[in-house]
């Protein structure tokens, strides 16, 4: 379509990994600054992400309007859903692009919960954040995979509980640096916060280009 | 178009390309109600199974979907974009189920993006797109511009009667295209559902290939304005999809 593109950002990971906390955590704190997000949230059974980011972050908080947490069905096959066949989410984004090409800054794509090998087409997402986390052992990253290796972004979660299951967080994070070769890496804790501004700093920094919100430049233009 | 010393055509594997489910439309997400069915434990046996997907061919995809098409591809064929967008919103309006008709706007959509994506690369010096064909070229251009400034659905069966006009592929095989793919989408979801094993999935196919024959005699030289669909248990079945909380189909 002829839209101008609005940056994306996928974001893949394992079941309960915590793909959809992590954007209810990033999304304010990208709104502080004055961007204005859309989700469309790939469930691979149900809608219940769709329905809870809806609630806490649009109905409750006003952060977003609740049109824009769309929630999509996969037909089973998350992995298709944002590579082989990225048909029914692109067809989604260029409808948020028709109508909020003026105000929206960054749409994010969450896939739904799947396995290491999960990747975004490019002609889907800019840029690819995967999340897995601590209680998953701390060979995880070690065990390499696309997702873990190829994104753009590697978040490793809920590092409050790798005392409790006898995680090595320095082994996490050697095995991260040589299976990624230096690309970033952030540890956080999404119940808490903590580390998620670093991950808003990269999007803000790699994905929009430290550019002002459109709000803000529609108001000085 | 032959290839020297083969009786094959690059249309021929334009066609394979359109109907691999590895063609990027987005079916693959869609059930056409068969998920709702399931659920509300309506349909439990491979019989069953048959019976729905030769009822929705005969009853729905059959006077509506193929008979757009059909008079879609021909259209294209003399760039009659005025008759291509009248059919794509009588079919639009025919496709009582919100679900469904996002759906296939959204898969037409695709398909078009994906065909004006490579049409004008030919690949080899064979001219697969000959220099006649520049008239399809621009009608399926024309359709994409008129989807985007909201003059048409782009409804599937339009989009690949287009797209099929334009890779020199019949009328006959096209509509072909149509009813084996709708076959192959609900098959694959029920498989996903675990309804039964692979092969089973194979033997329900074979047992179609002549409904889906049958249906193409039928429906392929009706004209437009006859078009019909009638099958309102699938219609509340489809809508009673859209209210489902939990599932794993868009449709």
């Amino acid at each position: 379509m002829n839209h101008k593109r609005i940056p994306r950002i996928g974001i893949g990971g394992p079941v309960g990994s915590g793909k959809t906390m992590l954007i209810e955590q990033f999304v304010p704190l990208l709104s502080q600054k004055g961007y204005k997000t859309a989700i469309i949230s790939n469930d691979v059974v149900s809608k219940i992400d769709a329905d809870r980011m809806r609630k806490n972050l649009a109905s409750e908080r006003g952060l977003l309007p609740e049109s824009l947490v769309i929630g999509l069905a996969t037909g089973g096959c998350p992995h298709t859903a944002v590579r082989e066949d990225p048909s029914m989410n692109i067809s989604v984004v260029e409808e948020i692009e028709a109508k909020h090409n003026t105000d929206l800054d960054l749409i994010i794509i969450e896939s739904g919960g799947d396995n290491i090998t999960t990747t975004f087409s490019p002609a889907l997402a800019d840029y690819f954040i995967y999340i897995i986390d601590v209680s998953s052992g701390d060979k995880y990253p070690r065990k390499r995979g696309l997702g873990i290796e190829n994104c753009d972004l590697l978040v490793i979660n809920k590092i409050d509980i790798a005392p409790y299951i006898g995680a090595d967080l320095k082994v996490m994070e050697n095995d991260a640096k040589v299976v990624r070769k230096n690309k970033p890496y952030v540890f956080v804790n999404c119940k808490t916060g903590q580390g998620v501004q670093e991950v808003a700093e990269h999007i803000i920094k790699d994905v929009l280009f430290e550019e002002p919100p459109k709000t803000v430049i529609n108001k000085t233009a | 178009m032959n290839i020297k010393n083969l009786d094959l055509t690059i249309d021929e594997i334009s066609m394979l390309q359109l109907g691999d489910s590895f063609f990027p439309t987005g079916m693959y997400t869609t059930s056409s109600g068969l998920e709702a069915l399931f659920y509300n434990k309506r349909i439990k046996s491979k019989e069953q199974i048959s019976e729905f997907i030769s009822v929705c061919l005969k009853y729905q995809l059959g006077p509506a979907d193929c008979t757009a098409l059909s008079n879609s591809h021909k259209a294209a064929q003399s760039s009659d974009l005025k008759t291509i967008i009248e059919i794509d919103d009588l079919l639009f309006s025919m496709k009582l189920v919100k679900e469904i008709r996002e759906a296939s706007t959204r898969s037409g959509t695709q398909l078009l993006n994906c065909v004006l994506s490579f049409i004008n690369e030919t690949p080899t010096s064979e001219n697969i797109y000959n220099k006649d064909n520049n008239s399809s070229k621009s009608v399926i251009s024309s359709y994409f511009d008129a989807i985007k400034s909201k003059d048409a659905h782009g409804v599937y069966p339009i989009a690949l009667g287009l797209a099929s006009n334009v890779l020199n592929i019949t009328r006959e095989r096209a509509c072909m295209l149509l009813l084996y793919g709708f076959t192959v989408s609900i098959v694959g979801a029920a498989l996903r559902l675990g309804m039964f094993p692979h092969f089973e999935g194979q033997q329900i196919i074979h047992s179609l290939k002549p409904v889906i024959l049958e249906v193409i005699k039928k429906n392929i030289d009706r004209a437009h304005s006859k078009m019909w669909q009638f099958s309102p248990g699938i219609d509340i079945l489809q809508i009673s999809h859209e209210r489902m909380d939990s599932k794993m189909f868009i449709t």
